[in-house]
């Protein structure tokens, strides 16, 4: 194969130029594992490339020369010639390379110039890859290419940030007041380096074209990150809106047990308030450290934020906090003693009331993020707002607020659930088979039937026909169990417990009106199941974050590139530098493409 | 209905040559091919508003409630009872004169009639004129109260063919499915309905209130859940007819003011419902950029806005008699003086720009299209309609 490529490259550069073959035989054959970077053909652009790649360069032969430039002495100097069998000079590559790179005093290789030019996208700061590659140096490469790399990454630590920039809040501009504020020497600033961190918008189509599975989180295969894919994100940007999730399923469950203490029906069991307390005052504690947090990420990582805010299932995740505070009011012991003032129901539902105009409003009038498009379980964090208000509002004794927020959400309820049920064809987002994300169904009647039961006083009709309703989603859900299998554990599954909490806060409030054996057996089990989903989501949880260490990856879905990019170009994904239309590099690519994979 | 001439005309010029030509008339029936049913939102706000003067204006109004607000009590004492009969027959001027063209235009151009009747938007406003007459009849002053019942069946009946035949449409027929017609102004559909409910119950049929509430509600519902989601390929708005949205808040008002008088009480059904509306002006309000376009040239569809906040001003009365308070009483207050405002402002530019809101010889949006082939049918293509005119 080997003989081949040169045979091949050696009749090319016969016939373009006095370039002796012989020479250029014998150099990739005499020195094995002769480095040769992938020619920087016009079409290339080399992005971030994984260390990976160093390993195969050894088994790369000489690659094609291309027929342009070969005119230059030793292929050094010309702009594109990768197969330079001379130690480059780092000096000249410098004088001739003038974009940003990075300069180290070993084996190191330079992006060209052309290979820099020809970037894709306008937004290609984060492209710029500064990583350095080795071109050229016949040295031992285990170990070099490693050292190499390493000084890479240790110089290139401070170059990390740039990528994120256009993540960061006025592309990182604030970042760099503070540091100055805080006196710390500016940073030297590379050249051209965030000249491209503009914004950019990504509009809604893209997520549905280069997202897939239920929770949009899966990158499909054509698609490219803006972010490096190999890299760990920093920590802010990998913690999604959706961690709020833990918050609501946390303080759901002191809910159920303040129920289950203060029920008649449930007394049988025992139940002190206790548990309550402590739930409460960890889901209070929880709530202020997640919050905390994604201030802190709003502050530093705007941008990243109204990514989030854009992906059509995170932006649910956005009433959350809101519904955690609501929750924790629901759920207040009586032992702490606090009565809560109206008011504060007020400041509580005026984010949900302003976030409701928004995409509500979307949905009836909204450009291309039309329901029968982009309607998804999640939908329903939207819509159970209402109804935990309500059910809030009516406990503090509030009559017309609750009544508003209570019509609001039911005639959208009513929207949200036709259309989910129709599963309409046009419709991606929703999953071919289940996943718990499904479980949010079963929120909206279950807290809707309690908000009724509040407001009107009594346990009537209108609640009993919400409840049932839950009911039956969740015992529709429940024997289907089988198809809850092969699903990757994500915060997001936190929020998708709180339904199954509601339902059976929902059934203990049955059974007081309607208190019989089968209720109260109802009741406890529903209890049993919240309670045991919650204890092996809080062990996974753990088990993920002390064992695995992979609570928090690297937050794909943020991270797609505003429009199209042609994944061929792209080297980040399959290490592949060239386009396979040259059959020379064919092979090479297939050699690659597994290793990186 | 026969089709002679093939030759429609699509600009003014050729309208009103085709005119002369092959009819015989005048030229001024040029412009009865343009003159559309849309026209009919003149006499709709203008019915609406006598309503609402008449509310605010007497004692005892139109609500069932006999309690009265001080804040209304005080509004009826400063508008003169005259100003409301002055309105009142303002209003029913215009309307009538509205029905003698629309008759002229039924009996003239037929063809454009039954153009207008497949079309997805210019059926819906075939509903307006009744619903004028109904509202005018409950605005009407006690001396008519003996005429109010056989015109109530007189205003009613063709509002129920009309329901029969649409919403029939609606499932049945393939052409005119709901998921592909549905735009907001079917909801006039639903208005007329909830209209001919609140005027029965007021006159004290409860039956055939509750009948036309049941048929109102019972496709309020599939037709609010199909206009929010939006199918990919449903007939789409042009931008001109933007204005139509506020359509969303005249359904549920006249649906909250229906159940009170069929209820006899602003019950909780009631509350919900004008809440409903409450929120969804919120949202459109909230949007101003929805309407940027349809702002840039005063044309019929401006009259759009007004009726559907007139609805929500009077449906803000009966809330306020229902719950006392500062807050219930600002609201009636502030809608109330925005449906006035809002009217009179129309009324300014109806005046000085009349020229915009004719139709320009001839030339009607609804127009069968073109056809090549003799057996051209006006209603092959509900959906070609010119941007600029409706």
């Amino acid at each position: 194969m080997d003989g081949k490529e040169n045979l091949s490259s050696t009749k090319e550069s016969s016939d373009s130029e006095r370039f002796p073959s012989i020479f250029k035989y014998i150099a990739s054959n005499s020195i094995s594992g002769f480095d040769t970077t992938p020619s920087p053909r016009s079409d290339i652009a080399l992005f971030e490339v994984p260390e990976v790649i160093e390993d195969d360069i050894q088994e790369r032969p000489d690659n094609v020369i291309l027929p342009t430039s070969q005119d230059q002495t030793g292929g050094l100097a010309h702009a594109h010639s990768i197969s330079i069998s001379m130690p480059s000079s780092p000096t000249l590559f410098q004088a001739e390379h003038s974009y940003g790179f990075l300069a180290c005093e070993k084996s190191i290789s330079y992006l060209t110039k052309d290979e820099l030019n020809n970037h894709v996208t306008a937004n290609s700061s984060s492209h710029q890859k500064m990583e350095a590659k080795c071109h050229s140096q016949p040295i031992s490469f285990g170990r070099s290419n490693t050292v190499a790399t390493s000084d890479v990454l240790t110089q290139s630590n401070k170059f990390k940030d740039k990528r994120y920039d256009s993540f960061k809040t006025w592309s990182g501009k604030l970042e760099k007041q503070i540091s100055n504020l805080r006196g710390k020497p500016p940073e030297p600033e590379i050249e051209n380096l965030t000249k491209n961190t503009k914004r950019e918008v990504v509009p809604a189509h893209r997520f549905f074209d280069a997202l897939e599975g239920p929770e949009l989180d899966k990158l499909k295969a054509s698609e490219v990150l803006v972010l490096p894919e190999d890299k760990k994100w920093p920590f802010l940007l990998r913690f999604p809106v959706s961690s709020f999730g833990i918050c609501l399923g946390v303080s759901s469950q002191a809910i159920l047990w303040k129920t289950l203490a203060t029920s008649p029906s449930t007394s049988f069991l025992h139940f002190g308030l206790t548990v309550n307390l402590v739930l409460w005052c960890l889901s209070l504690a929880l709530l202020g450290i997640i919050s905390s947090i994604y201030i802190v990420k709003i502050i530093l990582y705007f941008e990243a934020v109204r990514r989030e805010y854009y992906h059509p299932i995170r932006v649910n995740f956005f009433f959350a906090p809101w519904i955690s505070c609501l929750f924790l009011a629901i759920g207040i012991p009586s032992s702490i003693g606090i009565k809560l003032h109206a008011a504060l129901w007020y400041v509580l539902m005026g984010p949900i009331f302003l976030l409701e105009l928004k995409i509500y409003g979307q949905w009836m009038s909204g450009g291309r993020r039309r329901l029968s498009k982009v309607a998804n379980p999640s939908n329903h964090l939207s819509i159970v707002g209402n109804f935990v208000g309500a059910l809030l509002g009516a406990s503090m004794g509030l009559n017309e607020g609750p009544i508003f927020f209570f019509a609001v959400g039911l005639a959208h309820y009513c929207v949200l659930f036709v259309t989910l049920y129709q599963r309409l064809p046009t419709n991606e987002t929703l999953p071919k088979d289940l996943h718990p994300v499904f479980f949010l169904f079963v929120a909206a009647p279950s807290v809707a039937s309690m908000a009724w039961t509040k407001i009107t006083g009594e346990f009537g009709f209108g609640s009993r026909i919400a409840y049932f309703i839950a009911l039956f989603l969740y015992a529709s859900l429940a024997v289907r169990i089988n198809f809850f299998r092969g699903f990757r554990f994500s915060l997001a599954w936190w929020a998708y417990t709180f339904p199954m909490t509601g339902a059976s806060i929902a059934t203990i409030r049955y059974s007081v009106e309607v208190t019989n054996i089968f209720t109260q057996i109802l009741s406890v089990a529903l209890t049993a199941i919240s309670i045991i989903a919650v204890a092996s989501l809080l062990t996974s949880t753990v088990v993920h974050a002390f064992v695995l260490r992979d609570l928090f990856p690297n937050d794909i879905a943020i991270a797609i590139s505003g429009s199209k990019v042609d994944k061929n170009i792209n080297t980040s994904d399959n290490g592949a530098c060239q386009s396979v239309s040259n059959g020379d590099h064919y092979q090479a690519n297939q050699k690659e493409g597994p290793s990186l994979a | 209905m026969e089709v002679k001439d093939h030759r429609v005309p699509v600009t003014a010029g050729a309208g009103e040559g085709r005119t002369q030509a092959v009819d015989g008339m005048p030229r001024g029936c040029g412009k009865l091919a343009g003159f559309h049913a849309g026209y009919f939102r003149i006499s709709l706000s203008l019915c609406g508003q006598a309503l609402l003067w008449k509310t605010l204006s007497e004692p005892g109004g139109g609500g069932a409630s006999a309690a009265r607000s001080a804040a209304l009590r005080h509004l009826s004492r400063s508008v003169p009872g005259a100003a409301h009969l002055l309105l009142w027959s303002v209003a029913l001027a215009v309307l009538v004169g509205l029905c003698a063209l629309y008759a002229l235009r039924c009996g003239l151009r037929r063809r454009h009639v039954a153009a207008e009747f497949s079309h997805p938007v210019g059926v819906n406003y075939l509903f307006a004129p009744w619903i004028s007459w109904l509202l005018l009849l409950q605005a009407a002053p006690a001396a008519a109260a003996p005429l109010c019942r056989p015109l109530w069946w007189a205003f009613a009946a063709p509002i129920l063919l009309l329901d029969v035949k649409i919403y029939g449409q609606w499932f049945t027929d393939g052409k005119r499915f709901l998921s592909l017609m549905a735009n907001p102004t079917s909801q006039m559909t639903v208005v007329a309905n909830l209209v001919g409910a609140m005027a029965a119950a007021r006159m004290g049929w409860a039956e055939a209130a509750t009948c036309m509430f049941s048929l109102g509600m019972a496709h309020y519902l599939v037709l609010f859940v199909t206009l929010y989601q939006r199918f990919v390929g449903s007939s789409s708005l042009p931008a001109m007819l933007r204005p139509v949205f506020f359509l969303f808040i005249a359904a549920p008002s006249m649906a909250s003011l229906a159940w009170d008088s069929i209820a006899g009480k602003f019950d909780i059904g009631s509350k919900m419902l004008f809440y409903l509306s409450l929120f969804l002006l919120a949202s459109l309000a909230s949007r101003p950029a929805l309407f940027k376009k349809a702002m840039r040239r005063f044309n019929v569809a401006w009259w759009a806005y007004s009726f559907p906040l007139t609805m929500l001003a009077l449906a803000a009365t009966e809330y306020a008699q229902a719950v006392k308070g500062g807050v219930s009483d600002a609201l009636m207050l502030f809608l109330s003086a925005l449906s006035v405002i809002v009217v009179i402002v129309l009324v300014v530019f109806t005046v000085v720009r009349t020229g915009d809101l004719l139709p320009n010889g001839g030339h009607d949006p609804f127009a069968p299209p073109p056809s090549p082939s003799p057996l051209g049918s006006p209603d092959s293509s509900p959906r070609e309609i010119s941007h600029a005119d409706i």
